[in-house]
């Protein structure tokens, strides 16, 4: 038989992606942070580092806000806010090529489907990005994306007031 | 993509998916012979055994656990075991115990990832598990459930899911309650009814007739399944402890790998890995995983690559069962670690990683710090005898259409679950017909 082998999922899930230890790739984290202070009704997740380890954490959750660096080739420090419809293709944060799915390369869109066509998948997924502009080894954040997690977390507050 | 015509012919395909890290794949076909085939590894080198280099031999395990997200445990055991034979440990029983179960938690967890999100799709004509999920929801959402028992095994015991914090030289930082321990046993019994529908399952898939010519290497578990101990064995009768056996292994740098290629005795391949496990262990699995492996039609051994899913499958019943027995007559190591004196010293661990044996060799000084340190990961060991599955699987597919003969080279790659990642520590494929 199967079942859910994990506790029943908060309503309202705030998770950082990336490693601290690239970087601007920490962002993700330091924004779910941030939210996870000034909204004690939220559950923090992570950092999760491959989307694949979201399956059987979110399960069920009114709302996820998924908070992770990206590179769009936007100016460092831009604060983008992506709804992961129905029938969403590879978009921010998704991991390799759509399509792939190795343990490597399965983005968060794939993981989504995936939890879609299995039925465990959390009512809302937005996904809070800020344009990262330095990827390389160690930790702390460029300038530009220190100033935007406020920014960023700020947008994820008022995504998740409506909610509770 | 097919280039050429006539007696020679050319295929490629550029990516190959659902493979641990990156790499790529060539075969050469020239007047309907199979010339070369070449397994290229490109992920870049990762340098472990120069960073342990200088380190004190306490950390390695928790440094080794991050060559790898999936099979961490398989290095902090290994390197446990390394260091422990270096100086001269004997850890507690209970202890023996509890690795045994946190290494239960990461067969499981692997196991069901490779099962049902990176193999499954091959034999039901899907693309990727996003599309079987899709198609099969049910058998699905079983695959994840086994995920998620191992995941929280490897919580309990070891603190987190993915490369676990309470590993260390002698034992454990903290050992578990007993009944955080006892909590375990409900989602295991669901995950062992899981894994024996699991084995039902994946037995019904048509598999390709070919049988392979291995060399198996595997550890033979003193009286019970492989896992955290045990010598080498070898189907060719070798029975040597793992210092041994790693005198005889001799790998090799190709230009086209960032992965040594490694040989017994300078020359031969060998295959380790649930095949191998299997057949030098069937005897020692429990009665559950053996009537399951009786009942999916497994005799007391399999050289059809195809089917390791099936032996995975079984392997999967066993972790579960196993880990339930341990579950059942925990009893919390006190203390949680061996006490360590550091001295000077060479030693070996070799343990069972879900996709084959691992080997740690470490060089201690006098105040345990690391000289000299040789990992030698399963994929290493088994990539020449990937490539000769290649060759099989080309010369008796000549006649099928390029796409699908590309698909099953990509396939025959999956049925061993290599780990690029740990080899270079993978994958694309070209097919060349001439």
């Amino acid at each position: 038989m199967t079942g859910p082998v994990g506790p029943v999922a908060p309503r309202v899930i705030v998770v950082g992606i990336g490693s601290a230890y690239r970087r601007d790739d920490g962002a993700g984290a330091a924004v779910a942070e941030e939210v996870a202070r000034a909204c004690p009704g939220v559950t923090r997740l992570g950092p999760v580092t491959e989307p694949l380890d979201l399956l059987g954490l979110w399960d069920g959750a009114d709302l996820v806000v998924v908070a992770d660096a990206v590179r769009s080739g936007a100016e460092p420090g831009t604060v983008q806010i992506v709804e992961l419809s129905e029938g969403a293709g590879a978009g921010v944060g998704s991991g390799g090529p759509p399509g792939t799915t190795s343990t490597h390369g399965i983005g968060l869109t794939g993981v989504l489907r995936l939890a879609r066509a299995v039925g465990s998948a959390p009512r809302r997924v937005v996904v809070v990005g800020i344009e990262g502009e330095d990827f390389g080894n160690g930790t702390g954040l460029s300038a530009a994306v220190e100033r935007a997690v406020p920014h960023a977390a700020g947008h994820v507050r008022e995504l998740v007031d409506p909610a509770r | 993509m097919s280039h050429g015509s006539g007696a020679r012919r050319t295929l490629s395909v550029e990516g190959l998916a659902r493979v641990e890290g990156e790499g790529s794949l060539r075969v050469e076909v020239r007047d309907g012979v199979v010339e070369e085939v070449a397994l290229s590894i490109f992920e870049p080198p990762r340098f472990f055994e120069a960073l342990l280099s200088g380190r004190a031999a306490a950390e390695a395990p928790d440094i080794t656990a991050r060559v790898c997200g999936i099979c961490p445990v398989a290095y902090q055991m290994s390197s446990c075991a390394a260091v422990e034979d270096a100086v001269g440990v004997r850890v507690d029983d209970r202890v023996t115990e509890l690795r045994r179960l946190l290494y239960c938690g990461e067969w499981i967890e692997s196991h069901a990832l490779h099962v049902y999100l990176l193999h499954a799709p091959d034999f039901l004509g899907c693309a990727d598990a996003v599309e079987l999920a899709e198609r099969d929801p049910g058998s699905v959402r079983r695959g994840l459930a086994l995920k998620q028992a191992g995941n929280r095994v490897m919580e309990t015991v070891g603190g987190r899911a993915v490369h676990p914090v309470n590993v260390r030289v002698g034992g454990f930082y903290r050992a578990p309650s007993r009944a955080a321990i006892a909590a375990l046993a409900g989602p295991l019994e669901r995950a062992r009814d899981d894994a024996l529908a699991t084995v039902g399952w994946v037995a019904g898939f048509d598999f390709p007739d070919v049988e392979g010519v291995y060399r198996f290497v595997a550890l033979r578990g003193d009286g019970r399944y492989p896992m955290e101990s045990g010598r080498v064995a070898s189907s060719e009768g070798i029975d040597v402890t793992a210092g041994e056996f790693l005198d005889r292994v001799v790998e090799e740098q190709v230009a086209r790998s960032t992965a040594l290629q490694a040989r017994l005795d300078g020359a031969l391949e060998y295959l380790t890995g649930p095949l191998a496990r299997y057949a030098l262990n069937a005897d020692l699995l429990p009665e559950t995983a053996r009537r399951a492996a009786a009942d999916a039609g497994l005799g007391p051994a399999c050289a059809n690559p195809f089917r390791s899913i099936v032996v995975r499958a079984v392997e999967l019943v066993a972790a579960c069962d196993e880990a339930l027995r341990l579950v059942h007559g925990y009893e919390p190591p006190d203390p949680p670690a061996a006490p360590v004196r550091w001295r000077a010293g060479v030693g070996t661990g070799a343990t069972e990683a879900p996709r084959g044996v691992l080997f740690h060799r470490y060089e201690l000084d006098d105040d345990g710090l690391i000289g000299a340190a040789r990992i030698v990961p399963p994929t290493s060991q088994n990539q020449l005898t990937i490539e000769s599955d290649l060759r099989r699987v080309v010369q008796a597919g000549l006649e099928l259409p390029d796409d699908e003969l590309t698909w099953r080279c990509e396939q025959s790659v999956r049925n061993h679950d290599p780990c690029i990642s740990c080899a270079a520590h993978f994958l694309d494929v070209s097919v060349v017909r001439r």
